[in-house]
């Protein structure tokens, strides 16, 4: 299955409620001003709960699930747009039912709004609707960028939200015609359910697997490669894949027992993993001093970076920012672990030479893979990476499949580039590592 | 995407606030005078009880509801079973323990035709 598929399978289920509902209206509903305004406000009632239970079942990161999607940041994309559409559906839907009151005076609307506290139907879509703004509102920077953890605690928030919407949608009822409302809304909160069923309670028993830290490499004052031997069981990845990685150290300052997800640096033939990490949080700083010889549970792998990580069939353009080398570096000890050729042109792209990463062994793995070429842009020697930079160095890019991973900015720039030149978007495959 | 958001987030307490202080500030109703409103009794009422002719009475006043069941969102049998009846019951439970909305009580407001007498 296609990626764009795999995105309109979503978007047809997210759809499917919208279908019954329109099969239930009558000529009634169109009848005037304030009957149109009702049913535009039942119907952004319905489409915003379908959004919100479809973008729940997304956010289960089941392994392997996210692949049809093009790997797990793709998938979140799908979850980010149906949560944001829902979220403005659902402010949407009292201020049209209050509109739609709003002819017979004043206090109808005010009445349609702020009904008797006894009226629980009405009163528990209010709960999940402020639930859904308290529970969002780091997700869209309402008050400025999020902590990950305070993020992560709050977005939990959805659970109950979703649950008062359903208790308010099955209250009210009269969405569409028959008993099928019952049916479609239990079909989309049981997906939504497995999913957190997924999440908080069997991915933790089944879905982690246990490692143990045996080393750490400092690779730069901010910057440190993991090396994790495994438990029983092994994690079967790919090149360029990530994980989720909770370490249990009680010394660290910040992040014991906390996931967080890291880019796999190895190549899945070394017995053991490797992840590089740099300090770009609490938990990531205070990764910076951790000791060998704990706990580390992992859970994945996801993403698919590179369609074929094992071989490289046409030429390929990567553009590596910074610590965004990893999957690069996993790819190129793969390539040569397995001793394949690569027709592959990789652009590093770093601040100044002290801020290379692994530079020696890039250089050492460049060496080993016949035909790869490997370059360095010095940001503040030649500014931002230019047109004519990837065009120097790289004479056939409209011949290349482009991979990009580093900081959003470099991620734009390069694209923007690439499209000016004419590549299509599906020769561009970018990895994301920020949040949203 | 967050710019779109967050102007909802605002478009919404700011309409949700304007409806607050319109309500708060426009004066009470005052209430209106009845007494002027034709008189029925229950046995009146009852002679109304088909979809030709529909009465009911809703908390002590009469409306004739025969023009407005076509519009009514259930199938025309579910009003129709309490045709030239004490309705009040219907309009207060929907037979579900859920009372209709404010909007559906303002909406009767033209169906009124008078006022229910305790005779015979």
């Amino acid at each position: 299955m296609s990626a764009s598929m795999a995105r309109k399978l979503v978007w047809a289920i997210a759809l499917l409620p919208l279908a019954f509902f329109l099969s239930g209206l009558t000529r009634a509903d169109f009848a005037d001003g304030q009957a149109l305004l009702n049913m535009l406000g039942r119907l952004t009632g319905v489409l915003g709960l379908a959004f919100l239970l479809l973008s729940a079942a997304l956010s289960a990161r089941v392994p392997g699930f996210d692949q049809p999607f093009g790997g797990l940041t793709k998938l979140w994309h799908s979850h980010h747009l149906l949560g944001a559409a829902s979220l403005l559906l659902l402010l949407a839907h009292p201020v049209l039912l209050m509109l739609a009151a709003a002819g017979h005076g004043h206090d109808v609307a005010m009445a349609t709004l702020f009904p008797p506290l006894s009226d629980i139907a009405t009163w528990s879509g209010w709960l999940a609707l402020v639930l859904m703004m308290i529970f969002l509102a780091p997700s869209f920077a309402f008050f400025g960028p999020p902590n990950y953890e305070r993020w992560k605690r709050i977005h939990a928030l959805a659970g109950p939200a979703a649950i008062l919407a359903l208790v308010h949608t099955y209250l009210f009822s009269r969405t569409m015609p028959m008993n099928l409302d019952v049916w479609i809304w239990s079909l989309l909160a049981l997906l939504a359910v497995g999913a957190m069923a997924w999440r908080f309670v069997f991915s933790r028993r089944i879905g982690r697997l246990n490692h143990k830290l045996v080393a750490v490499d400092r690779v730069a004052n901010n910057v440190v490669e993991l090396t994790l031997a495994p438990g029983r069981r092994h994690l079967k990845y790919h090149a360029g894949n990530f994980i989720y990685m909770t370490p249990f150290d009680r010394k660290l300052e910040a992040g014991h027992g906390e996931e967080h997800p890291y880019t796999l640096s190895s190549s899945p033939t070394e017995e053991n993993l490797r992840v590089a990490i740099k300090d770009l949080g609490d938990a990531s700083r205070a990764i910076q001093t951790i000791e060998p010889g704990c706990r580390v549970a992992i859970e994945g792998p996801y993403g698919r970076f590179f369609p074929t990580s094992n071989k490289v069939d046409t030429p390929e353009l990567w553009v590596a920012g910074g610590i965004g080398i990893t999957p690069f570096l996993a790819r190129m000890r793969h390539l040569a672990a397995l001793g394949e050729s690569g027709d592959i042109q990789l652009v590093f792209c770093v601040q100044d030479e002290a801020r290379l990463l692994f530079a020696d062994e890039l250089a050492e793995l460049a060496g080993r893979i016949p035909d790869f070429v490997l370059t360095f842009h010095y940001f503040y020697q030649e500014g931002p990476i230019s047109v004519e930079f990837l065009k120097e160095n790289c004479s056939d890019i409209e011949q290349r499949e482009v991979y990009i991973c580093g900081p959003m900015p470099l991620n734009r720039t390069v694209q923007s580039h690439l499209r000016s030149i004419g590549l299509p978007y599906s020769r561009i495959h970018t990895e994301e590592f920020e949040l949203l | 995407m967050k710019k779109i958001t967050f102007a909802a987030f605002v478009a919404f307490w700011a309409s949700v606030m304007t409806v607050a202080a319109m309500s708060w500030l426009s004066p009470e109703p005052a209430m209106r005078d009845d007494s002027a409103l034709p008189e029925y009794t229950l046995k009146e009422v009852a002679e109304h009880d088909s979809l030709d002719s529909c009465w009911k009475v809703i908390e002590g006043k009469v409306y004739d509801f025969t023009e407005y069941i076509p519009d009514h969102p259930t199938p025309p049998r579910i009003m129709e079973a309490w045709c030239g009846r004490e309705a009040t019951e219907a309009m207060r439970t929907k037979g579900i323990g859920r009372d209709h909305s404010p909007a559906a009580w303002a909406m009767m407001e033209p169906y009124l035709i008078g006022r229910l007498i305790e005779k015979d």
